[in-house]
Formats: C-alpha cells, structure tokens, sequence
C-alpha cells in the first residue's frame, strides 16, 4: 500500500509541476522576397509544445493550410513545391540551449537547437526568439529563422527565378497555454 | 502483487514520457486533391478545375487553318484563325459565370459552371464532378442576305450542357469523361457548322499526362453519340509559366465553343490538322495588391 501510494504521488506530482505548455492556434508565416514578387504564405494553426521541465520544444504545421491568398498559387505551392499529398507537415523538435529562468512579465531571448524537417528532408538548426511569460500561465513566443529552399530539395525553376525567393524568412507567433 | 502494481505504476510514468512529442494530425483528413487540369480550360474542353471565389478565369483561344498548306501558308497561320475571347468569374469557391465570344459567326455565349463533388487526397470522394451550361447566339448581321432571309433572333440561338466526371489518377494521370449535349434551335447552312440536325450527342474525353513539374502532354477526343460526324481529336502540350497556363495544341476543328464543337464538323486527324494555342490567366479581384502574383 506503501508502495501504491509512492507511485501515486509520483505521478501526480509529474502532473501537478507540469511545465508543459501548448498551442494548436499559432501563427507561421512564410516570406518569400523576390526581386519581382514579394508575398506570403500564412498559418494560423501552429500547434506547439514548450515542456519547460523536460526542456522539450516540438512544433509542426499542416503545409495545407498554408495561404497565399491566390488559390492557384497555393496549389502549385503544394503540387510543385512542397508536395504536401507526400510531406504534409514542416516540423521543428529541439531543445532550449540555456533554460531561461522566466518569471512573470520576463521577456528573455532564447537560442533554440533542434531539427527542423520539412518536404521530407531533415537539417539541424539554430533559431532565435523570445519567450515571454505571461499572467494566467500563459507564455509567448516570437521567433523567425531563414530556409534555403534547395537545403531542402525544393527546386526553383530558372523561369520563377525572379518570382519566388531561394531565402524564405519563416516567422513564429504563438501564445501557449499551460496544461493542467 | 507489489511488483504487478510496482510494474505497471512504472508503465503509466513512462507513458508520460513517451507521449512527450505532439502527435502529427492533419487539419482536414479531406483535403481535396490540387489541379486535377492546369487551367479550366483543357484544349477547347471545360474542365471540373473551379476558380476561388472572386477569382476572374481570362482565356484567349486561336485555332487557325489547316496544316496541309505547308510554309507557303505558314502552316495555316495565314488562314483566318478563329480566336475567342473568354471570362469566367468565380462567385463561389463552387460556382462560376463566364462569358466568351468566338470569331467564327460571331457567336457569344454565356455559361456557368458549378463544382458538385471534389476529389479527396484519401479518396473518401474519389473523383470530382461539375456541371455546365450555356446559351450563345450568332451574332453575325449577315447583311449580304436580303432582309427576309437573314435569321431572326431565336434561329440564332444554340445551348449546350455537360456533365464532368474528373479523377486524378496519380500525380501525373488525370481524365476526364464529359458527356455533353448542344442544340441549335435552327441549324441553318448559313452557319459554319456542318451538322444540320437540332440535337447533338457527344462525349468528351480529356487526358493529361504531367511530363515536368510544369509541363503536361494533353489529350481531346469528342466522339459524337448521334450524328455522322467525324469525331474531334486533339492532342497537345500545357505549359505552366508564372500565373499564365499556356497550351498548344494539333486539333481537327477550328471550334472554340461547346455548341461549334459537337456541330462544327472535323477534319481527318493527321491530314487535317490545325494549330490551336491558348492561353490562361487567373486573376485575383478585390484582394490586396501584394497578393497578386
């Protein structure tokens, strides 16, 4: 019974101490700055977990929901480009590289280390944001990184040369609650 | 029993653990499949490929004479092309309305197109579905007849319809079965076509086969159900530059619009071919100008 009870408040207290935080509504937006055309894509369906105590990042997107505004843009984004029916999500999993000790109201810039895997192809890489704690659990995080298309076996044909950037600036905002 | 209690406390820890990485869902399982066609326009046939709401469909299509006259015609440019002039506007992300006008008999014709199932990745619907109709008139004055011989208004008037079926077999086998009907309410000699019966039957059959990214080997063949008409056959190349969708295309008739292409008569494939080129244009309404491409 001892026992019974030490395993309880083990796990409860893995529950109770949590410092998972989580997102399914943050935002990704994807730039691409081409000499002749600049535009983006956009997501408002992040879905994140920060894990303070574990010291565990792990976002992805469904590609699909990406928008450009123009529909056919968007099919031949997913169609030519990303091949979403194949690769549906662009992913990151990492780590914080020093935990910041965040207290309410903090704003501390954060080195992230991790994998970042998208169109099927995985690269190792650093990001730099911000993490923001807020009141009622809350915590806020901005953060933008630059991917090179062809990092990821995404070629540009020399026709859209001037229309779609090699350099896409990829940015985070998202604010995550904490799981109870 | 302690270590069966002891085991399985441990199990449900290490769940904790394991589940540590999000699980990766898709926000819409259903996700429809992307461009079934590069344009709605395939040759001369309507596709099931619908246009976003407050999107504007621009086509301007050219057949022009018969191959058989060699350089000295250059290959039937110099032969009067046949050119229409379409728009399509998208009222919903389901329904269009359009209207073009042909050069042959100057023929204007209005039509809608409406987008009745769509194609999932996870083939839950496994082919797409559209209907479209429409009502043109011969527009030509013919002021070389005598006032009593010229055709009045409602001798001038031709409609058509159609069924779509659409399936994308893979990423580079799309097809699709168009049955479609016109009916010319007075098919007078006087028109070019070279049918002379009110009803005609045919079925469509569109074939693409992506060859690049970009670029698509194309296929038409219009059997005609009820007339002794040869059929038309087309066969062609898309080419997807940009926002534009260019297609060329050897084709057996100079017909642009659904009523001239089950009526308008062919020639023989091979023999009779023509040079057909369209091209294609999305243009966004009423939406910021940096989203315009």
């Amino acid at each position: 019974m001892k026992i019974l009870g030490f395993i309880a408040a083990l796990f409860l207290s893995s529950v109770a101490f949590g410092q998972e935080f989580l997102t399914k509504n943050g935002e990704v937006t994807f730039l691409s700055k081409a000499p002749l055309n600049e535009f983006e894509g956009k997501s408002s369906l992040l879905n994140g977990l920060i894990d303070l105590d574990k010291n565990l990042l792990d976002f992805y997107v469904d590609l699909n929901t990406l928008k450009t505004g123009i529909g056919l843009r968007d099919s031949h984004m997913r169609e030519n480009y990303l091949e979403t029916d194949k690769f549906p999500f662009a992913e990151f999993t990492g780590k914080i590289d020093e935990k910041p000790n965040l207290q309410v109201g903090d704003r501390r810039s954060v080195k992230a280390v991790g994998t970042f895997k998208i169109h099927g192809v995985e690269r190792d890489i650093e990001v730099l944001g911000y993490l923001t704690k807020l009141q009622n659990g809350k915590l806020e995080l901005d953060a933008s990184f630059d991917i090179l298309l062809s990092d990821y076996k995404i070629p540009i044909p020399k026709l859209v040369f001037y229309e779609l950037a090699e350099v896409q600036k990829v940015t985070i905002k998202a604010t995550l609650t904490q799981k109870k | 029993m302690r270590t069966a209690i002891l085991t399985l406390g441990l199990f449900f820890t290490s769940i904790g653990y394991t589940h540590a990485q999000l699980e990766r869902k898709l926000e819409n399982t259903n996700q429809p499949v992307d461009l079934i066609f590069h344009a709605p326009r395939h040759i001369n046939l309507l596709t099931v490929e619908p246009l976003e709401k407050k999107t504007m469909h621009f086509a301007i299509m050219h057949t022009f004479g018969t191959l058989d006259g060699g350089i000295e015609n250059l290959f039937g440019l110099d032969n009067g092309a046949n050119i229409q002039f379409s728009f399509e506007f998208g009222l919903s992300d389901k329904l269009s309305l359009g209207a073009g006008r042909s050069s042959r008999d100057k023929f204007y014709n209005v039509y809608g197109r409406y987008l009745l199932l769509e194609q999932t990745q996870n083939n839950t619907i496994p082919l797409s579905m559209s209907f479209a109709g429409g009502a043109g008139i011969v527009s030509n004055p013919y002021s070389f007849l005598s006032a009593d011989e010229r055709p009045d208004f409602a001798d001038r008037l031709a409609y058509f319809g159609q069924v779509m079926f659409a399936r994308k077999f893979s990423n580079k086998v799309s097809l699709q079965v168009s049955p479609t009907l016109a009916y010319f309410v007075n098919p007078l000699p006087i028109y070019q076509i070279e049918g002379n019966q009110n009803l005609y039957l045919a079925l469509g059959f569109s074939g693409k086969y992506k060859v690049t990214d970009r670029s698509s080997l194309t296929l038409q063949y219009i059997p005609n159900l009820n007339s002794d008409l040869r059929s038309n056959f087309g066969i062609g190349w898309d080419v997807e530059v940009g926002g534009h969708v260019f297609q060329m295309y050897f084709v057996t008739s100079q017909a642009l619009n659904e009523q001239y292409l089950l009526a308008g008569g062919n020639g023989v494939p091979g023999e009779e071919f023509r040079l057909g080129f369209n091209v294609n244009r999305i243009f966004a309404l009423g939406q910021r100008k940096r989203g315009k491409s």
